[in-house]
């Protein structure tokens, strides 16, 4: 009997807050990509500690999982801001528009290193993009010259390159499900891939299998998918010499002691070539803002007042601190604007 | 306690004794094959009456009683007797519909109460129950206190209003079922702490505690040792004078020593029934006469 | 073999041929128990390992760097009336500054500066609004140090690697060593892990935040699943009637409790936030979605109790006259409420170990507040740990295994509470 009456009181409890919860929220709620988590969980925490308003919740749901949550649809159920470590696409936009999210604003944040790093106590590689389009992907130019692809080949990095150690390939790296995969495939694979002149070419006549050359990474056991973690990517390279792995610049820069970035085209992964554009593999990040929901769900205004103020994402900010790469001066003062006016972003721009 | 089983014991070496020789009077012995009931299944002053019951188990694949009249007279204990499997403890579970809480069994014929078909469908088994009550093979004392064990019955029946009416009936029923003495002073400790032979005299005194018409005992003895049997048969000679009995035994002495009528069952057939004294000394079918001097069973 | 002719009796041969067969037996007994005596030694040395690695970890989480400062708490920029406006971290950046006079360059300060904790502020915030009666005075405070310092500290980073191996350079190790000279940096017992909620900066981060929402989820779990499986339970067992739609009923039931977690994560989704629209994120969900997953445990766990009840009490209750439904309420039930007891125990720590169904409820979420209720966002403890391991800073590493081994205290009290309650009322018949 006492039991029957608690289950009771509890529905009714539970029915009782579910209306009150369903109605309005008091807090900002965020998605979206798990490169871009680190650097907004940070602002939003110092966000949470500096004003009257309560911390953001920050999902990290993946850049393209946020835009989905992001685009259904305006009202406190949906989120109010989506991180991306790419641009949004037009599709994503136009699925917004369909659900009746007609502004978004888009803020860059700053860039993000993809690092190719190994074990301190190995040597360093120098690498090009072509040699790791070589190494890496599932079909690669006929080593005999004529312009046909055969299955990779390669098991040594010396088969891909003399120059480089007669040691296994072994790279450590993320799933096709990741960002960070995704901006790999597009700066480092394709850009490799178009180093042979009929791979280029087949790029304006044949999109489709262009794609599929430099898109696909080979499953034959060199390129191992390591999960979205890259914690645990860090920890398996330290254990293994052998191998390389490949994540966001930020693990490399907190576990300096232990890995070291490999130069690519000649350029080493740090802070101020990722700064300058001379680092190749490097991916702006991104964050967008419903703004429909600025003024229904308090603080939206602060808190991009706090992400876009120079202590934040400055040369010497705080971001920088957890490994985000800032933009020029003048980009910043862009997109600080865009912030402060709430700017709409122009779907054409895409 | 000692004492008692004695004196029992001797009654029935007398007994015993006067049993003539087997075989002897092989001639007038109704066939073995044979299978209508063989004796006064009527009695005139009835408490229970079975008429042409027919149980089916298995819904109806398997028969385990055949077209049984029997009797059940006012104060008086009947024991029925008979190989394992004959049917016995089958048909003493339709006295108080205990078989419906097995499934696929089927009871068909009358079986009154007084004046009552137990088996009509107007007829709820609750208050059935509370009239007939039953003692099982096991002692199966709930796993509360002692106190409680008696209560429950009388309280789930509205049999008593407040808690000096429980205490008295608790105090009546342990008093009745010889059982006070050994607990009165730890009535609030589990029952199931009790002996083999204590446990199963509170089950009697569980059952007699919401004053039931008839009370069903389905072979209570069996697992005790013979002190406390004889305690316990001692308690059904005391018990026959406010209730009629009905005993399943698996001993032919016990049957002998508690009960005024005997019935033999033989394969879901009623054989034989008749006062005690002539099942056991004289027996009209052949069946019996085997089975009491032990050539089977 | 010599055969004596005497005792050819079958007695004896049967004695023999036993004899000779005893050595072979007992040497498969022998061989059999080594087997399993080798898989309990292997599972009990995976489970060695497993403890020895996180709480070789993980224990020194359970410490943390402090930095004595002395302050000055200038009446003039606190007015006891608008603390919040008040300038704290300048006043720690002060007080920092002044216990090294020697550094006047910017980028040094900015170095030394980083040696503290950003929660350094806040902690002398949180003093000062105590003890208003304190402003005007002099006072020391222990504040957290960097991750950084405390991973320095606790021997995480090498200081005899070269200067742009390390995190810290050669400077700002000088001055830690010159604290460490002073009595100025210690490490003390980290009240910080278990009262604040999640923070990206290791020193901050808390575990109170996570194991508050795993408790509002749990109680909603408990509250709702334990009642409805128990019903579930006795209907089924006890009421009804057996056929083909019950046993499709037990099989789906039976199929449920192996659906994987996330499969439930998917169905509140789509259930409780999108068509009731129940708040994303909070324990309330999380509490709904993890009751339909423990649901069958504790079905299948209540069922194997209520048949392993003997039938004789059934008997004794029927033949006092109790109905089917005292029989079941009065005398059933009690004597199978320890085993149902033990399942949803049980089910309780599956569900508390579980984060895949949360990840698709919002759960799975940076939450620096503590819930105050069941429809503020939360988190929980599992979630806490998979968001930890995979943040970057080093700090974090032991952090993740110190909240395992949280996690894995309160997994060991339930189960030990399961065991305890089994083993107090079993057997009672």
């Amino acid at each position: 009997m006492k039991k029957l009456l608690l289950s009771v009181l509890s529905l009714v409890f539970i029915a009782g807050v579910g209306n009150v919860g369903a109605e309005s929220r008091d807090y900002i709620s965020i998605v979206g990509s798990s490169t871009v988590y680190p650097f907004s969980t940070v602002v939003a925490e110092n966000f949470g500690k500096t004003t009257k308003f309560k911390t953001p919740k920050i999902e990290s749901t993946g850049s393209g999982g946020g835009h989905k949550l992001f685009g259904a649809g305006v009202g406190v159920q949906h989120p109010d801001i989506t991180n991306s470590s790419r641009r949004i696409q037009k599709s994503e936009v136009e699925t917004a528009m369909k659900n009746g999210i007609n502004e978004i604003v888009e803020i860059k944040i700053g860039y993000d290193g993809i690092v190719i790093a190994n074990s301190k106590k190995a040597k360093q590689f120098n690498l090009t993009r072509k040699d790791i389009f070589l190494a890496l992907a599932a079909n690669v130019p006929n080593p005999d010259g004529t312009p046909t692809v055969v299955p990779n080949p390669y098991k040594t990095w010396k088969d891909v390159n003399p120059e480089l150690p007669a040691m296994a390939i072994e790279v450590l790296g993320p799933p096709p499900t990741s960002g960070t995969r995704d901006a790999f495939v597009e700066l480092v694979m394709e850009t490799g891939g178009k180093k042979f002149e009929f791979i280029k070419a087949m790029e304006k006549a044949d999109g489709k299998q262009f794609k599929s050359i430099c898109h696909t990474v080979r499953e034959d056991g060199p390129y191992i998918e390591a999960g979205e973690n890259d914690n645990l990517i860090v920890q398996k390279l330290d254990a293994n010499p052998n191998a390389l792995g490949i994540f966001g610049f930020s693990f490399l820069d907190q576990n300096a002691d232990k890995l070291q970035g490999s130069v690519v085209e000649g350029v080493a992964p740090v802070f101020e070539a990722i700064a300058d554009g001379s680092y190749p593999v490097s991916r702006p990040l991104f964050f967008y803002v419903k703004k429909a929901h600025v003024d229904q769900i308090p603080g939206i205004r602060e808190y991009l007042k706090e992400f876009t103020s120079e202590k934040a994402w400055g040369d010497e900010g705080y971001l920088t601190d957890k490994g985000l790469i800032p933009m020029p001066a003048a980009e910043r003062k862009k997109y600080s604007d865009i912030a402060n006016n709430l700017t709409p972003l122009n779907a054409s721009d895409l | 306690m000692y004492q008692a089983s004695e004196t029992i014991n001797h009654k029935v070496e007398t007994k015993m004794t006067e049993n003539p020789l087997p075989g002897k009077r092989k001639s007038q012995l109704v066939d073995r094959n044979v299978r209508e009931t063989v004796g006064q299944a009527k009695v005139p002053n009835f408490r229970m009456r079975c008429e042409n019951v027919n149980v089916y188990y298995q819904f109806g694949e398997k028969k385990a009683i055949n077209n049984v009249t029997l009797d059940i007279g006012k104060n008086e204990v009947i024991a029925m007797i008979g190989p394992s499997g004959c049917g016995k403890s089958t048909f003493i579970r339709c006295l108080n519909r205990m078989n419906d809480t097995i499934e696929g069994c089927r009871v068909e014929g009358t079986i009154l109460l007084d004046d009552t078909d137990i088996y009509d469908k107007k007829i709820d088994v609750v208050p059935l129950r509370a009239r007939i009550g039953m003692v099982f093979q096991k002692p199966n004392p709930f796993p509360k206190s002692i106190y409680d064990n008696i209560a429950y019955g009388p309280k789930i029946h509205g049999l008593v209003q407040n808690r000096q009416e429980t205490d008295e009936l608790v105090e009546q029923s342990l008093k009745r079922a010889g059982l006070w003495n050994e607990v009165k002073d730890r009535l609030t400790q589990p029952g199931t702490g009790l002996s083999g032979g204590q446990q199963q005299r509170l089950c009697i005194a569980r059952t007699i505690a919401v004053n039931p018409e008839v009370i069903l005992m389905d072979e209570p003895c069996s697992a005790l040792d013979p002190i406390a049997t004889a305690v316990i048969e001692d308690l059904i000679d005391e018990l026959k004078k406010e209730y009629s009995i009905a005993i399943v035994t698996h001993s032919m002495q016990q049957a002998s020593r508690v009960s005024q009528r005997t019935a033999f069952f033989h394969m879901g057939d009623l054989i034989e029934i008749g006062p005690t004294d002539q099942i056991f000394l004289s027996p009209l079918h052949q069946l019996t006469n085997d089975y009491i001097t032990g050539r089977f069973g | 073999m010599n055969k004596p002719e005497n005792t050819t009796s079958g007695s004896v041969r049967t004695v023999d041929l036993v004899q000779k067969g005893l050595a072979r037996r007992y040497k498969a007994e022998k061989r059999f128990r080594r087997m399993g005596l080798c898989a309990i030694s292997f599972s009990l040395l995976c489970l060695a390992v497993l403890f020895i690695s996180i709480f070789g970890s993980g224990y020194s989480a359970f410490q943390q760097t402090v930095i004595e400062l002395d302050i000055v708490l200038d009446p003039s920029g606190l007015n006891p009336n608008n603390l919040a406006g008040a300038d704290f971290n300048g006043l720690v950046k002060t007080a920092l500054y002044n216990m090294f006079p020697e550094v006047k360059d910017r980028g040094e300060k900015k170095k030394l500066l980083s040696l503290l904790s950003s929660g350094a502020a806040y902690k002398l915030a949180d003093f000062v609004k105590a003890h208003p009666d304190r402003i005007g005075k002099a006072l020391s405070l222990w504040v957290p140090a960097d991750d950084d310092v405390d991973m320095l500290m606790k021997g995480h980073i090498n200081r005899n690697l070269p200067e742009t191996e390390r995190r810290l350079n050669d400077q700002q190790i000088s001055w830690i060593e010159a604290l460490e000279e002073q009595g100025k940096i210690k490490k003390k017992f980290n009240t910080t892990f278990f009262t604040a909620g999640d923070s990206r900066e290791p020193e901050l981060a808390g575990i109170w935040g996570a194991t508050c929402g795993s408790f509002y989820t749990l109680v909603i779990t408990l509250i709702l699943s334990f009642p409805i499986g128990v019903a579930a339970a006795v209907y089924l067992e006890e009421f009804a009637p057996k056929n083909r739609f019950t046993d499709i009923i037990e099989v789906n039931i039976n199929n449920l409790a192996a659906v994987p977690s996330i499969v439930f994560g998917l169905l509140g989704l789509a259930v409780f936030l999108n068509f009731f629209e129940l708040p994303r994120s909070s324990s309330l969900v999380g509490g709904l979605v993890l009751t339909l997953m423990t649901l069958p445990t504790i079905i299948i766990a209540g069922r194997a109790a209520l048949k392993s009840v003997p039938p004789s009490i059934r008997e004794a209750a029927l033949g006092v006259g109790a109905s089917k439904t005292q029989m079941v309420a009065h005398h059933v039930l009690p004597l199978a409420m320890p085993g149902m007891l033990t399942g949803t125990i049980i089910g309780m720590a599956r569900a508390l170990g579980e984060t895949a169904p949360l990840l698709m409820i919002g759960m799975v979420a940076f939450i620096v507040d503590i819930p105050g209720g069941f429809t503020d966002p939360s988190t929980a403890l599992p979630v806490q740990i998979f968001l930890w391991a995979d943040s970057p800073e080093r700090g974090f590493m032991e952090k993740t295994s110190a909240a395992i081994m949280v996690l894995l205290v309160f997994l060991v009290i339930m189960n030990s509470a399961a065991v305890y309650l089994r083993k107090k009322y079993e057997k009672r018949w």
